[in-house]
């Protein structure tokens, strides 16, 4: 262990150097590791993943120059974990509005909190603490069922680390502070039917000059495949509207939250739509969510869903993504289901690369010290794009102020 | 009989002393009941338990491996190897874990129950920035589906706390967490009341926000101290009645008032300071306004920058309950670090505790504070597994002020007892048999001790 350690600072300080040279052209082959693949190839034993360009670009190869050897030295390593349905980036401090862009009262189908995103907010950092590599931003919406668009990040925190825009139209359904949820539903039902009807009516008379109004465009992407609607439900009866929503419209369709979504799985894996669940979510917060429990997702993926583990809302404790996953384990749910929750699936549901070990892949890739979903693990090394990122954030830097001890005040430690 | 006795004192020393006026009639002494809503707990039905080949982690810092436990009239009767007894329930718990009851010094359970609604927000009295005349057992709900799964996450013993939108948001109360359908049933005999006071953003902002004093850090303050003020006068008041009656005068008893009953209860040492106070500036602040009014600053709730005065806490005897990883939704809780616990806990005399103030981490303290030990360890501390679980045990017990009855594997403490299926820090581990005053209250594996809330029966 002692061993591995220093290997792995030789060669950090070495991938430091580089990472300064921004030589992304070079092959690093990790060798040596129990690779969870996240794929149907599953856990590959002393393993070794090439990657260059920032592109995964061979697994356990025969023969092949390498320009820098990693050895994990047995080590556990995945892919690095997806975030999904937090605001990471449009807050800082969740109490300071000037540094709160997540939400909007106008905020409406058209709404994209991208333009607020900040790679530099300080929950980046901590969150690659806890293996997270990727992240689905959404935002809080506003007084419409309609809260704008989600985006992808990678967690580099460079300028250039939003990846894709309006990724998915997100709805927010079920229960009203105020009046009745018919409306909800009501005005997500009319808005799919009247945009089909218009793009119907389009191509019959082509030459009509009327422009489609921007939330329409937005719709018809939706109606074409393009993008998915994002569906935070809870209550069943909700949830079944949305399934006939699917079929109705042959749309792309995500349930987020699904506290009651054990009591229609059924319905759900015949109409093939995946459920992203906060997997810690047990108690029945509401009426419309009585069926929370710590082995719902366990329930899910033995019914046939796709499931894909999530901690919706806040973004400062996103880092913890890892043990919601071993939670989930711990209730039921295979070890390779889980990985694969905030993995895999979790990129399939929300179309984005990555969340898996294959050749073609991006080199998202974490090094662990032990069981990724184990507190008594922690991130080695992490690769985002075949670079290297730093593992240090500001809470990293307190504590190391204070932990010191000398005469003059802390400040000028 | 509590009026009585004094009164005959007062009267027999009367007799005695020379220069006192014996033919002053007396009325009877005014004596304020502290007692009014008294617990009517009783253990559930329990057998002489005896646990063996576990590794027990007693809550003092000690590790015993294939060790057995004695639980008997609902006490722990003994700890250590190859114990026996004839007439006890044999649970063989090998490859298992065994620690004290987990112990919650900061929980809503029951004033912000599930399912969230209007109907049972009964946690803040948000109608003054003094509030100390409202007891939070008072708005209990004792259905709250939460303390089922709390006692499954191991919780045998929590504080409910009002919430933390005035300074002085009024009275704790200690509870065993036992289903019943009365608080008082739940209600921790003999453990001391607690007062709930908030330091910073939370007062100012609700009152401020309708232009009523504290707007600033500096208004919170002058809000407290406003209020010791007057329950110093009020107590001396208290004081001077008694002595006068002690001497056989017959003086007119102050007149009763609610809001200062409690704060002079802080003052004679009776009530327990719960600040919730995350920044490191008020929290020596909050110090030092126990010691210009006579009483002890207790213990720092949600204390996330409790790290930069862990010296001020330990010299003065003050304990901090803390998150791991909580931080960033106000700027008072910005400069969270993951080993806030393990740097408080390092100084010496220290009070390190880790708590929830969540229906959902209520039930995974254990795994709380796996986060912290694993960070810390990480990072040059060398903490142990029998270290770390007197953060939410005897740490947390003495907080409270119950660490003569529970917190620890003791003999001749409370049978407050968790068995867990492997290494509590783990993040698999689960607890799979909890027991209360030697009672088993819940079991994993048997349909038969897991409780349920009458909310949800029935529902579909």
């Amino acid at each position: 262990m002692t061993l591995f350690n220093k290997s792995l600072l030789a060669l950090s300080l070495s991938a430091g150097m580089l990472l300064s040279c921004a030589v992304k052209a070079e092959s690093v082959a990790i060798i040596n590791a129990t690779v969870h693949t996240a794929t149907e190839q599953g856990v590959l034993n002393q393993a070794t993943v090439v990657f260059e360009n920032g592109i995964i670009s061979a697994i356990n190869p025969q023969n092949m120059p390498f320009d820098r050897v990693v050895d994990a030295n047995g080590a556990t390593l995945t892919p690095g974990f997806i975030a999904a349905m937090n605001d990471m980036g449009l807050v800082e401090v969740g109490a300071v509005a000037t540094s709160r862009d997540a939400s909007d009262k106008e905020a409406d189908i058209i709404f994209d909190p991208s333009l607020a995103f900040n790679p530099k907010a300080t929950t980046i950092p901590f969150a690659r603490k806890g293996g997270i590599t990727r992240n689905i931003v959404t935002s809080g919406g506003g007084e419409s069922v309609f809260a704008g668009e989600t985006f992808v990040v990678d967690l580099t925190g460079d300028f250039d680390s939003v990846l894709a825009t309006n990724t998915g139209l997100f709805v927010q359904l079920g229960a009203a502070d105020e009046g009745s949820r018919a409306i909800g539903m009501q005005q997500l039902i009319h808005k799919l039917d009247d945009v089909k009807k218009g793009l119907f009516q389009d191509k019959k008379a082509k030459d009509k000059d009327d422009e489609v109004s921007r939330e329409d465009t937005v719709i018809a992407s939706v109606l074409a495949g393009k993008k998915p609607l994002i569906v935070a439900v809870d209550r069943a009866s909700d949830i079944l509207h949305v399934v006939n929503l699917k079929q109705k419209f042959d749309i792309d369709v995500v349930i987020v939250n699904g506290a009651d979504a054990v009591l229609v799985a059924e319905q759900l894996a015949k109409a093939n739509i995946p459920v992203v669940i906060d997997a810690m979510r047990n108690l029945p917060e509401s009426f419309d969510a009585l069926h929370n429990s710590l082995d719902n997702a366990a329930k899910l993926v033995k019914s046939g869903v796709k499931v894909a583990i999530a901690l919706p809302g806040d973004s400062h404790g996103v880092y913890a993504l890892r043990y919601s996953a071993g939670n989930a384990v711990a209730n039921g749910m295979d070890y390779n289901d889980a990985l694969a929750a905030i993995t895999s699936n979790i990129a399939d549901i929300f179309h984005l690369e990555g969340g898996r070990i294959a050749v073609g892949q991006p080199a998202d890739l974490v090094l662990w010290s032990g069981d990724p979903f184990e507190y008594s693990s922690k991130v080695q090394m992490m690769w985002i794009a075949g670079d290297e990122q730093g593992l240090q954030s500001r809470q990293d830097a307190l504590r190391d102020r204070y932990l010191k001890k000398t005469a003059m005040p802390a400040a000028y430690r | 009989m509590v009026k009585l006795t004094p009164s005959l004192v007062a009267v027999a020393l009367c007799v005695a002393l020379s220069g006192c006026n014996p033919a002053e009639q007396q009325d009877p002494q005014v004596v304020i009941n502290t007692n009014p809503y008294p617990s009517t707990y009783h253990a559930l039905p329990n057998v002489t338990t005896l646990l063996k080949n576990a590794i027990v982690l007693t809550g003092t810092g000690e590790r015993i491996d294939d060790a057995d436990l004695l639980i008997k009239d609902g006490k722990i009767s003994a700890v250590g190897q190859q114990l026996s007894e004839e007439s006890a329930v044999v649970i063989d718990a090998k490859g298992k874990w065994i620690t004290p009851g987990i112990i919650d010094v900061h929980s809503h359970l029951g004033v912000y129950p599930s399912p969230n609604a209007e109907s049972h927000n009964d946690g803040n009295e948000m109608t003054n920035p003094v509030t100390a005349e409202v007891w939070a057992e008072h708005s209990v709900w004792p259905q709250d589906p939460g303390f089922n799964r709390a006692r499954e996450g191991g919780i045998t013993t929590l504080q409910i706390l009002p919430g933390s939108a005035n300074l002085i948001g009024g009275r704790g109360v200690t509870l065993k967490n036992i289903p019943a359908t009365t608080m008082q049933a739940m209600k921790f005999p003999q453990a001391p009341y607690g007062l709930k006071m908030a330091c910073g953003e939370n007062p100012k902002n609700l009152y401020g926000g309708r232009n009523e004093l504290p707007m600033t850090r500096m208004g919170n303050m002058a809000g407290y101290r406003t209020a010791f003020i007057q329950a110093s006068e009020y107590k001396r008041a208290w004081d001077k009645y008694n002595a006068d009656y002690a001497a056989g005068k017959n003086p007119v008893a102050p007149e009763r008032d609610l809001m200062k009953d409690t704060l002079k209860g802080v003052l004679e040492g009776d009530i327990l300071i719960h600040n919730h106070c995350y920044k490191a500036e008020e929290m020596a602040m909050m110090i030092d306004l126990g010691k210009e009014f006579g009483y002890h600053a207790g213990t720092f709730h949600h204390a996330v920058e409790a790290y930069k005065v862990a010296d001020l806490l330990a010299e003065n005897g003050n304990c901090a309950a803390m998150w791991p990883d909580w931080w960033g939704f106000k700027l008072e809780a910005y400069d969270m670090v993951l080993e806030n616990v393990a740097m408080v806990d390092a100084v010496k005399n220290s009070c390190a505790i880790v708590h929830s103030d969540s229906g959902v981490t209520i039930q995974r303290l254990n795994q709380e504070t796996a986060k912290i030990m694993h960070a810390a360890n990480d990072n040059g501390f060398e903490i142990t597994e029998q270290h770390a679980i007197g953060w939410i045990t005897s740490n947390a017990a003495k907080s409270l002020g119950i660490s003569d009855k529970t917190g620890s594997l003791e003999v001749g403490k409370n049978a407050d007892v968790v068995i867990w299926n492997s290494n509590p820090f783990s993040v698999y581990a689960q607890a799979e048999k909890v027991f209360i005053d030697g009672a088993k209250v819940f079991d994993r594996n048997d349909a038969a001790y897991q409780a349920q809330s009458d909310f949800m029966l029935g529902q579909q």
